[in-house]
C-alpha cells in the first residue's frame, strides 16, 4: 500500500502544479507577480533525503521528462534539473542534521537554486529579456513564499510516509 | 569529495553535458513541430491532466457562481439603464445585417473573411514555470485544430495555437516577447488603418502595433481589430483599444501601444476560430509566405 503511495504522490503532484499555476500570475496594485508551483522537485528532494536517492533520481529524471515534452518544449531541462537537485541534497544531507526543519529549509535552498538556473537558462538563449532584480521580485520572492506555505502544510506528512516506506524496506532486508 | 570526481565518473560528466547541450540545442531548433513520441508524450499527459482540471474547474466555477449571485443586485441595475439602447442597436444591427446578405447577393460574393467556425474548447494547463506565455487546451487535430489559428476568449483575441498533437494544442498567448510573434491588426475608425502587433510591452502590459503609415491619423480609444490579411485569422475579432500613439525607432511609421481586451491571467475557456474561407500561407506568425511567393511568380 505504502509502496503505491509514494509514486502515486508524485504522480498527483506532477498534475497538480499545471492547475495551480492557472491562478498565476496574481495581480496586486498593478503589478503582476509569478507563483511558479514546485510541489514535484519539493517532494522529490524530500524521498532523496528520507527515503532512496536512487529512485529520487529516476523518479527526477521520468517526470522532468514528461515536463520538458508536454510544456515547455526543450528536451532536457528539467529532466537534467531535476535529478541534479536530487543528487545534491542527498549528497548535502549527509553533513546536516536530518531534523525536518533542516531539510525544509534545504529544500526551499534548492527550489530557489532551480528558479535560478531557468532564469539564467532563459535569459541566456533570449526566449525572455529580464533584469534581475524584476526576476527577484517578481517571480523569486512570490514563488518561494507560495512553497514555503506548501512546505509548511505537507512536509510534515511526506517525512511521515518516506521514513515508514524506508522502515519497511529496511526490514524486508533484514528478514 | 575525494570518490566523488574518480575518473570515471568525470567522464560519465562529462559525456553527459555533451549529450544534454546537444539534446537541448536540438529541441531548441525545432519547436514548433512534435515529433511522434513526443505527440504521444503529449496526448497521454494532456488526457491525465484533462482528468485533474476538469474537476478543479467545476469547484472553481462553483465559487465564480457563488460570488456572482452576491453581485446580481448592482449588476441588475446598471444593465437595466443599458437595456433600452441595447434594443435600438439591436435593432439597427439587425437591419443592417439584413442589408448586408441582400448586396452579398447582388454582388454573388457568398464568402467572408469575417466567418469562422468557432471550436469551444477548456483550458488544461497553463505552462507552470511561466517563463513562456503558453497555455494548452483539450482539443487537437481531431477536432480540426491547424497551426496558427486564432484564439479568442468572450473579451478578445489572446493568441494563437502554436503546436497541434492529435488531442491537444499549444497556445502562445499575445502577451509573449517572442520576436517571431506577429498579428495583422486594422485599427477600426472612419478609414481602416493596418499595422502589425509586434511585441509585448513588460511594464506597461500593453502590445506594440507597428508599421502604421505616418499618413493616417490613429487617435487614442480607437479599438483595434484583427484584419484577416495574415492568411489564417478571420477578420474582425476585438484585440485591444489604442493607448498611446508614437512615432516608431527610425521614424518613418508611426506605432501605437494596445491595450489587450482579453484579460491573459485567468483563463479557462477559450474558442479557436477556424475561419471558413480558404487558408492561404500568408505572413502571420511563422508561415512562409508561400503562397504569396507563387502568386507573385504567376504575375511576373
Amino acid at each position: 500500500m505504502i509502496r503505491i503511495l509514494v509514486i502515486a504522490i508524485s504522480v498527483l503532484l506532477f498534475y497538480l502544479e499545471p492547475i495551480f499555476g492557472l491562478f498565476s500570475p496574481i495581480e496586486l496594485n498593478n503589478d503582476f507577480y509569478v507563483l511558479v508551483p514546485r510541489f514535484l522537485i519539493i517532494y522529490l528532494i524530500f524521498v532523496s533525503i528520507y527515503y532512496d536517492r536512487k529512485r529520487a533520481i529516476v523518479y527526477g529524471l521520468f517526470f522532468g521528462l514528461l515536463y520538458d515534452v508536454f510544456f515547455i518544449d526543450i528536451i532536457g531541462l528539467y529532466s537534467f534539473i531535476y535529478p541534479l537537485m536530487c543528487l545534491v541534497a542527498s549528497y548535502t544531507v549527509k553533513y546536516i542534521h536530518q531534523h525536518l526543519l533542516v531539510s525544509s529549509i534545504l529544500t526551499l535552498l534548492l527550489v530557489a537554486v532551480v528558479e535560478l538556473l531557468l532564469f539564467l537558462f532563459y535569459t541566456f538563449i533570449g526566449i525572455k529579456t529580464m533584469t534581475f532584480t524584476s526576476f527577484y521580485q517578481h517571480n523569486l520572492i512570490p514563488t518561494m513564499i507560495a512553497n514555503a506555505v506548501f512546505l509548511l502544510m505537507f512536509g510534515w506528512a511526506f517525512k511521515y510516509i518516506l521514513l515508514n516506506r524506508f522502515n519497511q524496506k529496511a526490514l524486508l532486508l533484514q528478514k | 569529495m575525494p570518490q566523488f570526481f574518480s575518473n570515471k565518473r568525470l567522464i560519465l560528466l562529462l559525456v553527459g553535458m555533451i549529450f544534454l547541450v546537444a539534446l537541448i540545442s536540438f529541441s531548441l531548433r525545432d519547436r514548433n513541430h512534435a515529433s511522434l513520441p513526443e505527440q504521444l508524450i503529449k496526448d497521454v499527459v494532456g488526457f491525465g491532466q484533462s482528468m485533474f482540471s476538469k474537476p478543479t474547474q467545476y469547484i472553481t466555477g462553483v465559487f465564480d457562481n457563488v460570488e456572482s449571485l452576491l453581485n446580481t443586485y448592482d449588476e441588475n441595475k446598471r444593465l437595466k439603464v443599458r437595456l433600452e439602447d441595447y434594443v435600438t442597436l439591436q435593432a439597427s444591427v439587425n437591419d443592417q445585417r439584413l442589408e448586408n446578405d441582400e448586396l452579398r447577393k447582388i454582388v454573388d460574393k457568398e464568402e467572408d473573411l469575417r466567418a469562422y467556425n468557432p471550436i469551444q474548447s477548456t483550458v488544461i494547463a497553463r505552462n507552470p514555470d511561466q517563463w513562456e506565455e503558453k497555455i494548452i487546451i483539450d482539443k487537437g487535430e481531431i477536432h480540426g485544430v491547424l497551426e496558427n489559428m486564432a484564439v479568442m476568449t468572450a473579451q478578445g483575441l489572446i493568441g494563437k495555437v502554436i503546436l497541434t498533437t492529435p488531442y491537444t494544442s499549444t497556445v502562445e498567448l499575445l502577451s509573449t516577447q517572442n520576436p517571431n510573434y506577429r498579428v495583422s491588426a486594422v485599427i477600426a475608425g472612419d478609414q481602416e488603418v493596418f499595422g502589425l502587433i509586434e511585441g509585448f510591452d513588460e511594464q506597461r502590459k500593453e502590445l506594440i502595433l507597428k508599421r502604421i503609415d505616418n499618413e493616417y491619423e490613429v487617435k487614442v480609444g480607437q479599438k483595434v481589430t484583427t484584419s484577416g490579411l495574415g492568411g489564417i485569422f478571420p477578420k474582425g475579432i476585438l484585440i485591444g483599444e489604442v493607448t498611446e500613439v508614437t512615432t516608431d525607432d527610425y521614424g518613418l511609421t508611426k506605432l501605437a501601444y494596445v491595450k489587450p481586451a482579453a484579460s491573459f491571467s485567468i483563463l479557462d475557456h477559450v474558442i479557436i476560430s477556424k475561419r471558413t474561407i480558404t487558408p492561404v500561407d500568408g505572413s502571420d506568425g511563422e508561415n512562409t509566405e508561400a503562397d504569396l511567393r507563387e502568386a507573385e511568380g504567376d504575375g511576373s
